[in-house]
């Protein structure tokens, strides 16, 4: 398919759900994808279209084109949002297929707002979130949790998966804290006359059994994306596969291989092979999500805690009502009856940032209190007996006079000490 | 060094000596200091002339007597001094910190003066029988012996003089910190 036949500025048409079509033009956003590149709808500004790569062949395009119809002829129930949030998007899902020249070449969709949203990315930071214009607590993130999980019940029980699930592809509007989910069209999906493979992975989000095979049950691995996500959102960004080899055995440097080795250390029962992160607050976290996170990263496959499981046991602590997250008396929000994770985060980094000052006063005193040692050794003038039994120790051999000169006169004699030397040199070489 | 001049270099050294004399401990120097000032003061002219101002002007042969007629000067001095009651060299070569016994630094003057004695003999009977390349091996491994004396007194003398040095600097930086801390 020649190139020219796609410019940005080219004629298309839409066509919506009951084979109503329209005429519209598209201009390049410059934003790019894997697949395909994004446009602006000049008569639709609620829509974006998504034109596939030229490079496509027409085998995919074919594909795609039984996908997005079926999308567009089968959206999912999403979850309820109240009346004010109706702009909200929380599935970036196909509205419309999109022609150009009566050859399928992308689909539309809902517009997300992106001043309004913030990718789920930044959230595993606290002060990336907080440049970006969100101050997380654990009660937006337990609802960003919620929300997520909802969706993603909400898209299982279509029996559609979404493989791929990685922060970078979810959005988090700040103020709403619903979640919205990009690239649709590479869902994996089954239906009756229709099936569709999602073969991109990530290898830090894919489930143990998949590594190096086929996603065989898809909504298993949505299952450990999702607590992977979550467990991260909770535990400021540490992925549930991060630690310390504690025996130093073939430890893979890469979190692919560890957890393709099951290598999980914030168990409730720790793991003999590797140390948590000092750094974590897993064990503020209450009993419920705890062994949802062991079931869901010591077990396989469908064992794994379903979405609505997790949607479940976060909703109640999303709810402000259940006041199942309370204040700490320094007004972090944090699980009831538990530690506040917050707090303890900070005496975590707080301490590691007073041992590293006193390190750097000890490292910067040290030419000091050396010379200041030495001087007392030589003049045999320590105050601490223990010192003192260890200068003379030390200088058992060799007993030094007191000095009788100044630092001058020591000086004086030492450059004429070092003038024969060189004599002697000269003499002697 | 190739690019100082004669009279430049001579600075260089001079101008350490005449700080060396204004800042000399003002206490009475034995006969054995004096020997060895002179020694190393004749020493020294002729290494700074023929070193420096007339080096091609040394008599011939001269070159293969040069270390014995240091090791035998420190010798004689050695040797010496002691009997002329002027005390014991060594321990102007060692350096006065150390609180030997007067036995202990006679078997030490003794030693060195032993040394030096068989040093310059080894030299000369090595420049007259061995090889030049297997005689200019002789000299840089008697050097050692220097290097001893040096590394000896490298942590005996030279350090503690530097820890006082740094000590003072260090002071008198950490109260010039202050005072200008104090201005703002």
């Amino acid at each position: 398919m020649p190139s020219a036949e796609r410019k940005p500025d080219h004629l298309v048409e839409l066509t919506w759900p009951g084979r109503r079509t329209q005429l519209a033009t598209l201009t390049a956003t410059g934003k790019s994808g894997g697949a395909g590149e994004i446009f602006e709808i000049d008569a639709n500004p609620g829509l974006l279209a998504k034109i596939y790569h030229t490079a496509t062949t027409q085998a995919h395009l074919e594909h795609y084109h039984h996908k997005i119809q079926w999308m567009i002829d089968n959206p999912p129930e999403l979850p309820q949002v109240p009346a004010e949030y109706a702009d909200v998007v929380q599935l970036a899902w196909p509205v419309a297929l999109i022609r150009r020249q009566s050859r399928f070449v992308g689909f539309a969709m809902r517009k997300i707002a992106f001043d309004r949203t913030l990718e789920l990315d930044y959230l595993l930071n606290r002060r990336q979130a907080a440049l970006e214009g969100f101050d997380a607590d654990y009660g937006k993130l337990v609802t960003v949790s919620f929300n997520l999980a909802s969706i993603i019940h909400c898209l299982h029980d279509k029996r559609i998966a979404i493989v791929d699930l990685k922060p970078m592809n979810v959005k988090v509007y700040k103020a709403e804290l619903y979640v919205s989910i990009l690239d649709c069209d590479g869902f994996h999906i089954v239906a009756d006359e229709f099936r569709s493979d999602a073969p991109q992975v990530t290898p830090e989000y894919l489930a143990p059994e998949f590594h190096d095979k086929a996603v065989a049950h898809p909504q298993a691995q949505d299952r450990f994306a999702l607590a992977t996500i979550i467990f991260r959102l909770l535990n400021f960004g540490i992925h549930p596969f991060a630690g310390i080899s504690a025996d130093h055995r073939n430890y893979p440097p890469e979190l692919a291989g560890r957890i393709k080795q099951g290598l999980y250390p914030y168990g409730k029962l720790a793991h003999k092979s590797v140390r948590k992160v000092p750094a974590s607050v897993h064990e503020a976290f209450p009993e419920s999500l705890r062994e949802l996170f062991d079931r869901a990263f010591a077990s396989t496959g469908f064992s794994r805690p379903s979405p609505h499981e997790w949607a479940d046991a976060l909703g109640i602590y999303a709810s402000k009502q259940s006041g199942y997250l309370t204040p700490c008396s320094k007004g972090h929000l944090h699980f009831a009856g538990q530690p506040c994770p917050t707090c303890m985060r900070d005496a975590l980094i707080h301490g590691a940032h007073i041992r590293r000052r006193s390190f750097l006063a000890r490292v910067q005193t040290a030419p000091a209190r050396t010379l200041r040692y030495m001087r007392k050794t030589l003049r045999q003038t320590h105050s601490s007996p223990f010192q003192a039994a260890l200068a003379q120790k030390s200088f058992a051999v060799v007993q030094l006079a007191p000095a009788t000169i100044s630092t001058r006169g020591a000086i004086a004699l030492e450059i004429l000490w070092i003038s024969g030397l060189l004599i002697t040199f000269w003499w002697t070489s | 060094m190739d690019e100082l001049s004669p009279p430049i270099l001579t600075a260089l050294w001079v101008v350490p000596l005449v700080v060396a004399w204004l800042w000399r401990p003002r206490q009475q120097a034995t006969l054995s200091a004096w020997l060895l000032l002179a020694a190393f003061g004749a020493l020294g002219a002729w290494a700074l002339w023929f070193g420096l101002y007339a080096q091609p002007g040394e008599p011939q042969g001269l070159v293969f007597w040069k270390p014995t007629i240091l090791y035998w000067t420190l010798a004689a001095i050695l040797i010496v001094s002691p009997l002329l009651g002027g005390g014991y060299p060594a321990k102007i070569i060692l350096g006065t910190y150390f609180a030997l016994s007067t036995r202990e630094w006679r078997w030490l003057n003794r030693g060195f003066a032993a040394l030096y004695t068989l040093l310059g003999g080894a030299n000369l009977w090595v420049s007259s029988d061995a090889s030049y390349k297997d005689w200019v091996g002789f000299k840089y491994g008697c050097l050692m012996n220097l290097l001893i004396i040096v590394l000896f007194r490298l942590n005996f003398v030279w350090l503690p003089i530097l820890a006082d040095v740094a000590i003072y600097f260090y002071r008198r930086a950490t109260a010039a910190y202050r005072a200008v801390a104090n201005l703002f």
